[in-house]
């Protein structure tokens, strides 16, 4: 089931920004669901779909992203041919700058791939889909791009890029960061492109000195180039904000679309931990509408929450809308209501953190509470 | 060598298609994850896996070793099925005839040691200590040994030693035991000499071509350095179905016992690459182990719970083990059971010690202390009350089709990996 198509993965997008969480990460790192991170939705949809070469293009922060990835062999991408290509901005040699206009080493990956098309993703949207029949409807529709889009509409504050389509489903009008579009159809950031036109538009880009090679960037030609737009039928969550990122862990917490993003037939896979089983101790307090993960200790009681790997919650603690990463550790008696805590933190005894629903309290990673 | 060749018929029906290293144990893990990930952890990158009954499954779980870090360049995981050649090669005769046909394999690494381990005991021990006292004491055979209760000598073979931890005498399940050392099955040997012992017992008419029965006690006969290694932590054999069942219970009672989180020592395992588990709004869990991919809306009290597992509403299971994939539904009441892989527990059956309920599929003589094992790939019907200490399996399926069906095997892959 080989594609004749490559993945071009985009690590990071300089409209979206986390605070804390995106602070030592790349926003493809950010985990998410209890064992997962961003990526490993696009990269997994993208295996999933038939395609054996992923290139990621990374720009800053990008070590986590890379222990993450590794030799790609979670995703079946430890490969003799084709496999994982990362490709990290290349650092201007005279001036020991980073240049972002060079986009040498992204043209380097696309020419050296025999693929026919280029699917170029983002990382802020979550979703397990196969992008074969949207490869299918790109070529049958001869357009020169084809994007997907869903109906949500954009959410104010939020980056969007609100489409209006023709009558033919061709974007005809696009409306960045628009508060209020007459457009609902807010494109997600996918692109499926030809190989030969990806490389004339790269070169473009550097002939006239743009920085950042973005897929807002690449929908600009919309009025010279026909992108043709499909809509996603799959659920879809999308993480550009704290808010949103806390919404969308709750959201996980539903077992219809829980069970729809993590179907047995297109698994979305993460790197193992081998961490030893989640034990709910004796006398444990109420542990319900919780998602939780390998190497765990409940000893408190936890309500509607999402615990990555290896979290401790301690006896008497209260863990309520919350989302721990991982090795965060509780202590006995602390209270927590509406807060994300990154990696390895600690919240020592007796702590008291209380956040709002639409201001959740964020804890950055290794702090001591 | 991890001898994983064996049935483990005291398993019954869990092990009726699949060899006993592959049976799953402690929420996470096959019982072979313990001896893979111990030689992985002591640094021993060849390894051997002798399989002989029903391999498949253990087969593709092992894979490539890759789960271990035993995918290397040089070495890593084999598996050594028993082969044919010129010579007529035959089935694996017994644990020493399985180690006498694969020469050619260990002599290929020109190893100076070589350990002998067993698929199907639930331990952490670091091989290197063994290796390195075995080394120390210019020893040609060592045998790891535990302490075991006197009352319970007479159940093993027995090391008598000297005071120099020697041994002077091997006594197989002796009716007086004069020591409570017992053979954990675990050997590290000289090549050099155990070759030689493999090619003489061999030729042996006699001999039934074990380890334990044979090729030690001649080599003792024969006057070789042969010493004990003590080993004093957590080792359980895991070879009848209470056994299995209290091994899967110390995780919970006591978790210190093998400590699983020590991240000095993983036990690694196959990832199942499915999302975190998830406990549902109504459910009530305590005491409760469990992994990958599972959903508790029920009750779990006292329970082993694998990968993919779901328990519904109203469902309550209490000191039972739910092995991967398998199903309970709304209303099912089970105590002290072992559900095997894929196997679905339909609405308001009822399986547990107390209860007054079928008798026909009691089968006393693998199952004691009230605990009832089901079968991988199996339904249990709607309302169906099953009496402690049964036994369902395929055979129970076609007898009585009113109360269990079998699912064609691999119709339903929850559980595999």
């Amino acid at each position: 089931m080989i594609t004749d198509a490559m993945g071009l993965i985009l690590a990071d997008n300089r409209r979206i920004h986390l605070g804390a969480l995106t602070e030592p990460r790349a926003i493809a790192a950010i985990p998410f669901a209890g064992r997962f991170r961003l990526i490993d939705f696009t990269l997994s949809n993208m295996v999933n779909s038939g395609i054996k070469r992923v290139g990621i293009v990374a720009l800053t922060k990008y070590k986590s992203l890379m222990d993450h990835i590794g030799t790609g062999a979670p995703w079946d991408l430890d490969r003799m041919r084709q496999g994982l290509f990362l490709i990290p901005p290349y650092i201007n040699p005279i001036t020991r700058e980073p240049d972002r206009t060079d986009a040498q080493s992204i043209i380097d990956y696309v020419k050296t791939g025999d693929q026919s098309y280029v699917i170029i993703s983002s990382c802020d949207y979550i979703t397990n889909t196969s992008y074969r029949p949207l490869l299918q409807a790109h070529i049958e529709s001869q357009a020169d791009m084809t994007i997907l889009y869903h109906q949500e509409g954009p959410i104010e504050g939020a980056p969007s890029m609100a489409i209006e389509l023709d009558e033919k489903g061709f974007v005809c009008d696009m409306m960045v960061d628009y508060p209020h579009p007459a457009s609902q159809k807010n494109a997600i950031g996918l692109i499926i492109i030809s190989r030969d036109l990806l490389l004339q538009l790269l070169m473009e880009m550097m002939a006239r000195g743009v920085a950042d090679f973005s897929i807002v960037g690449i929908l600009q030609n919309y009025k010279r180039m026909r992108i043709y737009a499909v809509e996603l039928q799959d659920p879809v969550l999308r993480i550009h904000s704290v808010a949103s990122y806390f919404d969308a862990s709750m959201r996980i917490l539903g077992t219809d679309i829980r069970r729809m993003l993590f179907s047995a037939e297109r698994p979305i896979y993460t790197k193992a931990k081998n961490r030893a089983p989640c034990i709910v101790w004796p006398g444990s307090g109420v542990v319900r509408n919780v998602l939780a993960s390998d190497g765990c200790a409940i000893m408190g009681e936890v309500e509607n929450s999402v615990l990555f790997r290896g979290c401790v919650i301690g006896r008497g603690a209260r863990v309520t809308n919350s989302v721990l990463f991982q090795d965060v550790q509780i202590s006995d008696g602390v209270i927590l209501d509406h807060v994300i805590i990154d990696k390895n933190s600690v919240v020592r005894m007796d702590g008291r953190l209380l956040g709002h629903p639409g201001f959740p309290i964020v804890i950055e990673k290794n702090a001591i509470v | 060598m991890i001898l994983a060749g064996g049935q483990g018929s005291r398993l019954g029906v869990l092990t009726e298609l699949v060899a006993k290293p592959a049976v799953p144990f402690g929420s996470r893990y096959r019982i072979i994850d313990f001896p893979l990930s111990n030689c992985t952890n002591s640094g021993i990158e060849a390894v051997g896996v002798l399989t002989q009954y029903q391999p498949l499954e253990l087969n593709s779980y092992i894979g490539n070793g890759h789960s271990w870090d035993l995918d290397r360049n040089k070495g890593g995981t084999y598996i050594l099925p028993p082969y044919l050649s010129q010579a007529g090669n035959e089935w694996y005769k017994g644990t020493a005839n399985a180690i006498y046909q694969n020469i050619p394999f260990i002599d290929s690494y020109e190893p100076k040691y070589v350990l002998i381990l067993s698929g199907d005991h639930v331990y952490k021990m670091d091989y290197l200590k063994m290796v390195e006292a075995h080394i120390e004491k210019k020893a040609e055979a060592t045998i790891a040994v535990i302490e075991v209760p006197w009352e319970e000598a007479s159940r093993f073979g027995i090391m008598n030693t000297d005071e120099t931890g020697r041994v002077v005498e091997f006594e197989e399940k002796p009716a007086n035991p004069k020591s409570n050392l017992a053979s954990m099955g675990i050997y590290c040997f000289s090549w050099k000499v155990l070759r030689e012992s493999l090619i003489k017992d061999e030729a042996n008419p006699d001999s039934k071509n074990d380890f334990g029965g044979d090729v030690i006690p001649a080599m003792i006969a024969d006057g070789h350095d042969v010493f004990t290694y003590a080993f004093d932590g957590y080792w359980k054999d895991v070879g009848t179905i209470a056994s299995l069942w209290e091994s899967n219970m110390d995780l919970l009672t006591d978790p210190t016992l093998i400590n699983l989180r020590d991240t000095k020592w993983t036990i690694y395992s196959k990832n199942p690459h499915r999302p975190s588990h998830y406990f549902g709004p109504d459910s009530e869990v305590e005491n409760t182990a469990i992994t990958d991919g599972s959903e508790i809306f029920g009750e779990c009290r006292g329970t082993i719970v694998s990968y993919n597992v779901v328990v519904e509403s109203g469902a309550v299971v209490r000191d039972s083990i739910l092995m991967p994939g398998s199903y309970v539904e709304s209303g099912a009441v089970l105590t002290r059971c072992i559900v095997g892989m894929d196997t679905r527990i339909e609405r308001d059956v009822r399986a547990t010690p107390e209860e007054d309920g079928l008798t026909c599929f009691i089968n006393n003589r693998l199952c004691q202390g009230g605990i009832t094992v089901f079968a991988p790939n199996l339904i249990i019907k709607e309302g169906t009350r099953i009496a402690g200490n049964s036994m369902i399996g395929p055979e129970q399926a076609r007898e009585y089709p009113q109360y269990v069906a079998e699912v064609p095997h691999y119709s339903r892959m929850e559980g595999r990996l």
